[in-house]
């Protein structure tokens, strides 16, 4: 299933489509939510490699709002507990990614994102 | 008598249609069969993602089922891997790599395509994947995709490849009469599906079993080094150690082998400020 850990790495690459193609836009999105083990070292250590804006938003856009605008200087507990959960526990199903750029459409069929291109969209 | 590695070439036909005919289409089709017997990882790449910092998070470019999706086994949940593969349905078995009810990130999508933000991931593998790209330039640029996926101040990344020199434990044997010193081997390797797995329909029959041919390009004594080499001078990338080197950045050849029938470069990208 795909998560938003996943949506905070991928960007579009159709034929010519080179700037402003992060983040995918979220389109359609059925989530179901799934427990999954909390290690807090990993997110410390994950944190500042995170695209902070991409993920609030995508957050947002799937209906939870617990993460702050800005990354916090100070990181604990509850804030992990957040993180922890808006990263690896709701489970994209089905839906759809949209580059904000030149709108091609990435499919997300039984919680497996479609990244290939047709033939006439490769660079 | 077991179906031999028979020599070919991938000549006058479009590369994308040559490894959808003998590389995509095979694989989906013999996906559980072919899961079931890739099970052990090893060792030098397990030892490479055990030395990985909690916190980071990699790409694992051909994951085929999935198979180093849970590694470390030691410190399972202190890395991410995501796993990107060709095959729908060999990622449907990758999904649950590991068992013990964990979901794996899964993503179907093509080694060539650059579809990571550049710079995304702390560490990619590519394991058993590029010696199924027909042509010397796409390899090269799957290559490309792998470096441009990892971070340019600290990503690293181990790359894996058949080689035309197997050793004495490997069930294969390449044949050997058309092996240039530089270019290595094109071959197509037999995959039997034995009495008791599910019959696919369209794998050439013979009076045993149905038996299907992939594509390797087998590769040479230094060519995967060469290959690493180019893919790097190309994005204007000096190959170097840090300090040594000349250039801005760079890729540094942490090492480089052969070990049981495979050649493997493992590599670090590295920026001056």
């Amino acid at each position: 299933m795909v998560r938003l850990i996943t949506h905070n790495l991928l960007a579009c690459h159709a034929k010519g489509c080179t700037t402003n193609n992060f983040p995918l836009k979220l389109q359609g999105i059925v989530v179901e939510v799934r427990e999954a083990e909390f290690n807090a070292e990993f997110l410390r250590g994950f944190l500042p490699r995170i695209e902070w804006t991409a993920l609030v938003n995508a957050a947002r856009e799937l209906g939870d709002t617990s993460l702050p605008t800005e990354m916090p200087e100070m990181v604990d507990n509850d804030f992990l507990k957040n993180l922890h959960h808006v990263l690896l526990e709701m489970h994209i199903d089905e839906g759809a990614m949209i580059c904000p750029n030149c709108g091609h459409k990435y499919p997300i069929l039984n919680g497996i994102p479609n990244m290939l291109l047709a033939e006439h969209e490769i660079g | 008598m077991a179906p031999a590695v028979t020599a070919t070439a991938v000549d006058d036909v479009d590369p994308q249609i040559y490894e959808d005919r003998h590389v995509h289409a095979v694989y989906d089709e013999i996906a559980p069969h072919f899961s079931s017997t890739r099970y052990k990882p090893w060792p030098i790449i397990a030892q490479f993602l055990a030395s990985l910092p909690t916190g980071w998070v990699g790409l694992d470019s051909g994951t085929g089922n999935g198979k180093y999706l849970p590694l470390p086994t030691d410190r399972p949940g202190s890395v991410w891997t995501v796993g990107l593969d060709r095959s729908r349905n060999l990622l449907s078995i990758a999904r649950t790599a590991g068992g013990n009810n964990v979901i794996r990130e899964v993503v179907w999508g093509d080694v060539l395509e650059r579809s990571w933000r550049d710079g995304a991931f702390d560490y990619a593998i590519s394991i058993a994947t590029i010696h199924h790209l027909a042509t010397w330039e796409r390899r090269k640029v799957a290559v490309q995709r792998l470096i441009q996926a990892i971070s340019p101040t600290h990503g690293r990344a181990l790359i894996y490849v058949w080689a035309v020199e197997q050793d004495g434990l490997s069930k294969r044997s390449i044949p050997r009469d058309q092996v240039l010193q530089t270019c290595g081997q094109d071959v197509f390797v037999p995959w039997v599906v034995t009495q008791g797995q599910p019959q696919p329909k369209s794998a050439v029959h013979t009076s045993t079993a149905p038996v299907f041919k992939r594509y390797y390009h087998m590769f040479t004594k230094g060519e995967l080094t060469s290959l690493v080499h180019e893919a790097a001078k190309e994005l204007e990338l000096t190959v170097g150690a840090k300090g040594d080197a000349e250039g801005k950045r760079g890729i540094e050849i942490v090492r480089d082998g052969w070990e049981r029938s495979n050649y493997y470069v493992e590599l670090r990208r590295w920026e001056c400020r």
